[in-house]
C-alpha cells in the first residue's frame, strides 16, 4: 500500500472519529460514512476538538491540523466507498447493525478492498460472514483514544486469509501503529487479560478488603500502572465494561468474566463513571 | 512517632536489606539480624553501598547517610534486638518459621515492641498467633525494591490492636511511604491482582493468543503497564512465581491463581528467568537482575 491508499471509516462516533484522525494524520485520503447528517456533524466536531487540543498541547502544528482536516471527506452515501483500498467499520457494537452494513458494503466494493472491523466484543468471524468476501475481513481493534494509543490488535478470524492478515498488519504500521496479531476469541488479547482483573478488583472492593482509594493507590504505587482499576472502570464506563465482560462470559462461561453484582447495580443506578459524573471514584471522593 | 526509634530487621536478604535502607534513611537506628554471619556482613555492606550510591547520585544528603550508617549494626543474635521499639521480619516465607520467631522475640523484647511481618502471601493472623501478644503484630508489606517503591500495604490481623495498628501507620508514613490499609486476605491487594494476571498472560500464551513479545508489547502499549508480564516474571523468577501462585491458590482455591502447566515445564527445564540466563526470554549474562 502506498501514500495513495484511500480509506473509508464507517461510523463517526468516538472510535470512528479517532480512527479517521489517525488515518488522515498519516497522510491517507479518508472518507467518513455516517447514516445521517447529524452524526456526521457531531463526529466532525469531536475530531476537530481533539485536533485542536493536540495543537494546544503542542503535539500537532497548525499546518498538520489543516492538512489532516483537508484529507477527510464526509458522506451519508455508502456507495461513495466504491474503489477505496481499506474500509474500517466502527459503528455501534450491535451484531445486526454491523452485519447489515457489511452486507451492503459488499455490494459497493470488491474483493480488492481490505475490510476491517473495530469490534471489541463481537465475533469477527460472524461479522465477516456477512460480507461478500469473508477472507478479506479481519479485526483492527483500536484503543480509545485512538490517536494517542499506539497499539492495534490485528484479529485473525476463521476465514481471514494470510494475505489479508499481512495486509492489515502492514496497514496498521502505515498509519503509525504497533500491530499485534491475535485470534478471534472473546476479548482478543488485551481485553481477555484486562477484564478478569477489573472484575476481580471490583469484587475485592465490594468485599471490603480495602477502600476504593486504597485499591487504586496499591495498584498505582505498588505496580506502577498508570491508573488504578476503579479509576479505569470509571473512565471506560461501567456500562461499557458490563457489556464487554458479559459478552465474554456468555461465550466462555468462564466465571472470571462474569460481571460482579456491584457492577450491574451501579449500572442500574445510572452510576456509569466519568460520563455520568458519578461512578466508583468519580463524584464520590470526600 | 517522629523521634528516632530502635528498629530491628530480621533477615538480610533482598527485602531485609531494602527495608533496612528505608528505615535507616528515615533517621532510625537499625539492627539487621540474620542467623548466618556471612549474610549479616553482606547485608550491612549492601545497605552501606545503597546509601553511598544515593549520595553519589545526589538523591541523599551525605549527613543523612552518615547518621544512618552511625546507627546501623549487624548481628546474628536475636538477643541484640532487646531494645527495639519495632522489629520487622523479612525472613523466609514460611508461616511456622515466622510465627516461631515472634514467639522467641516475646522473651526478648518489651511488651510495647511492635512486631511487623513483611509477608507477601501468608496470613498475618497465622503469623501473629506465634506471639503471646498477637495484638502487637501487624503486616507491613513493602514492595521490591523497598527503598524506591512508595507503597506499603499495612495489614490488620484478626487480633491486631487498634493501638498497634495506629502506631504502625504512623511509623510507615514516617518512612516517607504511602500506606494502604488492607484486610488480612491472601495476597493483600498488590499480589492479589498481579499474580492471577500473570497466570492469565501465561494461559493466553499457551492458547496461542500471542507470543511472549507481542503479549508484553500489548500490555505495555494498551494498558500502560511499566513492564510486560513475561519481562517481569523473568526478573522475579519462575520458581518464585510458582511458590507465590501456589500459596495463593492453596488459600483462595480459585483457578486463576493456579500456575499453568508451562510454569512447571519451564522450572523442569531450568528456565527460571534472568538468574539462569533463560526464561521467557534469553539473556546473555546469567544473574543480571533488573534492579
Amino acid at each position: 500500500m502506498s501514500e495513495q491508499t484511500t480509506v473509508a471509516v464507517l461510523g463517526y462516533g468516538t472510535m470512528g472519529a479517532g480512527i479517521a484522525q489517525v488515518c488522515a494524520q498519516a497522510g491517507l485520503e479518508t472518507l467518513v460514512v455516517e447514516a445521517a447528517q447529524e452524526p456526521l456533524a457531531a463526529g466532525q466536531r469531536r475530531l476537530e476538538a481533539f485536533l485542536a487540543e493536540g495543537v494546544r498541547r503542542g503535539k500537532v502544528d497548525e499546518a498538520e491540523r489543516e492538512a489532516t482536516l483537508a484529507r477527510i471527506r464526509r458522506t451519508t452515501d455508502l456507495a461513495d466507498c466504491a474503489g477505496v483500498d481499506v474500509a474500517i467499520e466502527a459503528v455501534v457494537e450491535d451484531l445486526a447493525v454491523k452485519r447489515a452494513l457489511l452486507g451492503r458494503l459488499g455490494e459497493v466494493v470488491g474483493a480488492d478492498t481490505l475490510v476491517a472491523t473495530n469490534t471489541s466484543a463481537l465475533s469477527v468471524t460472524e461479522l465477516a460472514r456477512a460480507y461478500a468476501y469473508p477472507e478479506r475481513v479481519g479485526g483492527l481493534h483500536f484503543f480509545n483514544p485512538a490517536p494517542l494509543m499506539a497499539l492495534v490488535e490485528v484479529v485473525v478470524a476463521i476465514d481471514t486469509s494470510d494475505e489479508t492478515t499481512a495486509a492489515l498488519t502492514a496497514f496498521a504500521e502505515q498509519i503509525g501503529k504497533q500491530p499485534v496479531t491475535t485470534k478471534d476469541r472473546p476479548g482478543f488479547l488485551v481485553n481477555r487479560l484486562l477484564m478478569p482483573y477489573l472484575n476481580q478488583a471490583l469484587q475485592a472492593y465490594d468485599d471490603g478488603i480495602a477502600s476504593a482509594r486504597d485499591v487504586d493507590a496499591a495498584v498505582e504505587l505498588g505496580l506502577g500502572y498508570p491508573m488504578g482499576p476503579l479509576t479505569l472502570l470509571d473512565l471506560i464506563g461501567l456500562d461499557n465494561h458490563e457489556h464487554a465482560t458479559s459478552a465474554a462470559y456468555e461465550q466462555t462461561k468462564d466465571p472470571d468474566f462474569a460481571p460482579p453484582p456491584l457492577l450491574s447495580r451501579m449500572v442500574d443506578a445510572g452510576r456509569l463513571g466519568r460520563k455520568s459524573g458519578r461512578g466508583l471514584r468519580v463524584g464520590v471522593e470526600s | 512517632m517522629t523521634q528516632a526509634l530502635n528498629v530491628g530487621v530480621l533477615g538480610a536478604g533482598t527485602m531485609g536489606v531494602g527495608i533496612a535502607v528505608t528505615v535507616a534513611r528515615a533517621g532510625h537506628a537499625v539492627t539487621v539480624r540474620d542467623p548466618d554471619a556471612e549474610r549479616v556482613e553482606h547485608g550491612v555492606v549492601q545497605v552501606r553501598r545503597f546509601l553511598d550510591r544515593s549520595v553519589e547520585l545526589g538523591k541523599l544528603d551525605a549527613a543523612v547517610r552518615d547518621a544512618a550508617l552511625a546507627g546501623l549494626r549487624g548481628t546474628t543474635e536475636l538477643g541484640d534486638l532487646a531494645a527495639c521499639d519495632v522489629v520487622i521480619e523479612a525472613i523466609f516465607e514460611d508461616v511456622e518459621l515466622k510465627a516461631r520467631t515472634f514467639g522467641e522475640l516475646d522473651a526478648i523484647c518489651p511488651e510495647t515492641t511492635l512486631f511487623h511481618t513483611n509477608t507477601s502471601t501468608l496470613s498475618v493472623t497465622a503469623i501473629a498467633a506465634g506471639s503471646r501478644l498477637p495484638e502487637r503484630v501487624v503486616g507491613t508489606h513493602y514492595c521490591n525494591p523497598a527503598p524506591l517503591m512508595k507503597l506499603v500495604e499495612v495489614v490488620k490481623g484478626r487480633r491486631t490492636s487498634e493501638d498497634a495498628f495506629a502506631r504502625t501507620l504512623a511509623f510507615v508514613e514516617g518512612l516517607g511511604k504511602t500506606a494502604v490499609v488492607t484486610e488480612d486476605v491472601p495476597g493483600f491487594l498488590v499480589n492479589l491482582f498481579l499474580v492471577p494476571f500473570e497466570n492469565d498472560c501465561i494461559r493466553a500464551l499457551e492458547a496461542g493468543m500471542g507470543t511472549v513479545e507481542s503479549i508484553d508489547t500489548a500490555v505495555r502499549l494498551a494498558l500502560g503497564y511499566p513492564m510486560g508480564p513475561f519481562t517481569l516474571m523473568d526478573i522475579v523468577g519462575m520458581d518464585v512465581h510458582k511458590a507465590v501462585s501456589m500459596s495463593l491458590y492453596r488459600q483462595l482455591r480459585k483457578p486463576r491463581f493456579a500456575p499453568p502447566p508451562l510454569v512447571d515445564r519451564m522450572i523442569s527445564a531450568g528456565h527460571l528467568g534472568r538468574k539462569t540466563g533463560q526464561g521467557f526470554y534469553t539473556y546473555e549474562e546469567a544473574g543480571l537482575m533488573g534492579t
